[in-house]
């Protein structure tokens, strides 16, 4: 470490924290793969370390520094802190009653080597005189995944319809429930656009329908589609975590693999060609051109604009196809790139977010 | 100016979190998941909104976010375009500033660049349509 001069009011203390996980953390190592398979059943759904770049390792820790600093310098010191390499800060919020004109700030780092050189610049760079005291502490990732689990809670998307995380108990046996770990894919059920796609795949499947979830995610809404009656559901994401998350998903409601298949696609939107899935048991999957009665993509504006054509083309003529995960001021744009391709399009909305949907004009030509 | 009603119906805070996200790409995984996930908050929800509203950035652009966290586990949060040095690190062509400031000096960029970054921060312009951040020479 250069400039030790700085360190004078260094107070460092570094703690384990002792997890009650049988894997233990060995601070700057990673896990060997045996090891990782003994992660308990909360993990099961966090790939490992390879689809994800080192210093963002869901097994690594991270390192938490409690900074003590004079209040009237605390906002521009965590932004300072941003700039020179935290990847978070954050500060509670103090009673007004307190006469202390001290105030903690809390940062995040996820090399411990920054830590000190980090502190000390972005100090000198707002022009505190002297360097703020500072405790680091290591965190695992445990941690936070506890409390994020923790908070969510069984969802009733509409009458006789719950979505419910694995770990709790269903309110009502005799609803239809959807159980689910989301680990670290989208689609818990809570989001007001995943009740949007749920609240239509409700109304619109009457038996035997074949469904495509483009972009599943958690694959919430390919299994939504299979308990209301549809035939069979597809569901395609580009990351492998989602087709990792949707498939133990799958597993956990009980549907077999011949009723829903998943695949990863590449992103530039070649969904067509024969593609495998990740886990061993997987067969090629072919998704045809217009073989689907609803498609449904909730996603984000730019794919939807970009891979309009290809979503459409899955969908038989005059199929419903539903898109979302767009806000309200984003609907002009998907009504101007799809109503080329849909018509007798409607909109829904919940809070500021949107589905539109519409069924898919005939006599399109088909790349 | 709020009314005095408003000021006592506003939700208690808990805290103020700033972190850096890339445009288009928030995870439940860190920096986002530590940083929220200690206090409750709903992570995909915060994800989903985050992405939905910088769809207009220039994917992966590391965007400045602050967050206030409710006691009731609610949240709301602004987005900001990019902080200073990340503007001037791209129009100098570098990854880090020099590892002794004020003594090396790592790169180096033109006036030009001073008054299109002053004019991006203090309008909180759509990055896309600032050139330089593409291709640096």
């Amino acid at each position: 470490m250069r400039g030790t001069h700085f360190f004078k009011h260094l107070s460092f203390i570094s703690s384990w924290r002792i997890s009650s996980q049988p894997r233990r953390l060995i601070h700057g190592v990673f896990p060997s793969p045996l090891s990782q398979r003994r992660l308990s059943s909360v993990f099961r759904n966090f790939s490992t370390s390879s689809s994800l770049p080192t210093t963002h390792s869901l097994t690594s820790p991270y390192f938490s520094v409690r900074i003590s600093c004079p209040k009237d310098s605390a906002d521009m010191l965590s932004e300072a802190l941003l700039c020179f390499g935290a990847s978070s800060t954050s500060m509670d919020e103090q009673g007004s009653d307190e006469g202390n004109d001290k105030i903690c700030i809390d940062s995040i780092f996820s090399d411990r080597q920054d830590v000190d050189v980090c502190i000390s610049h972005a100090a000198d760079s707002v022009g505190l005189k002297e360097l703020p005291s500072y405790e680091v502490r290591v965190g695992e990732q445990y941690d936070w995944i506890k409390k994020t689990q923790e908070s969510f809670c069984p969802v009733e998307v509409t009458e006789g319809l719950w979505i419910v995380p694995e770990w709790r108990t269903p309110p009502d046996a005799h609803a239809t429930n959807i159980i689910l770990n989301p680990g670290f894919a989208f689609g818990t059920g809570e989001h007001p656009t995943t009740k949007l796609c749920l609240l239509l795949l409700h109304g619109l499947i009457k038996g035997g329908e074949r469904f495509l979830d483009y972009g599943t995610g958690s694959g919430i809404l390919a299994i939504a589609a299979l308990k209301f009656g549809a035939a069979s559901s597809v569901g395609i994401d580009v990351d492998p975590q989602a087709i990792t998350a949707a498939t133990q998903n799958a597993a956990l409601n009980k549907i077999s693999p011949n009723k829903m298949q998943l695949t990863l696609v590449p992103p530039d939107g070649r969904t067509h060609e024969v593609v495998e899935g990740q886990s061993p048991n997987s067969m090629g999957v072919t998704t045809e051109s217009e073989s689907f009665d609803i498609v449904i993509a909730n996603i984000l504006l730019n794919p939807l604009l970009d891979l309009a054509d290809d979503i459409v083309s899955h969908a038989k003529p005059g199929a419903v196809v539903a898109v979302s995960g767009i806000i309200s001021e984003q609907v002009p744009y998907i009504m101007e790139r799809y109503s080329p391709l849909l018509e007798s399009i409607s909109v829904t909305e919940i809070d500021d977010w949107a589905c539109v949907c519409g069924t898919k004009r005939r006599g399109l030509t088909v790349n | 100016m709020s009314s005095l009603k408003e000021i006592l119906t506003r939700r208690p805070v808990s805290a103020t979190i700033r972190l850096t996200v890339p445009a288009g790409a928030a995870r439940p995984a860190p920096p986002v998941g530590p940083a929220l996930g200690q206090y409750r908050l709903n992570l995909m929800a915060f994800c989903k909104d985050f992405n939905a509203r910088t769809q207009k950035y220039k994917p992966d652009t590391p965007m400045a976010v602050t967050i206030t966290a409710y006691k009731d586990n609610t949240f709301e949060f602004t987005v900001k375009s990019p902080s200073v040095t990340w503007y001037l690190k791209k129009a100098a062509g570098i990854e880090l500033g020099s590892g002794r400031p004020g003594h090396v000096v790592a790169s180096s960029v033109t006036l030009k660049h001073i008054y299109e970054i002053a004019k991006a921060v203090s309008k909180n312009v759509n990055v896309m349509l600032l050139d330089f951040v593409d291709g640096i020479s």
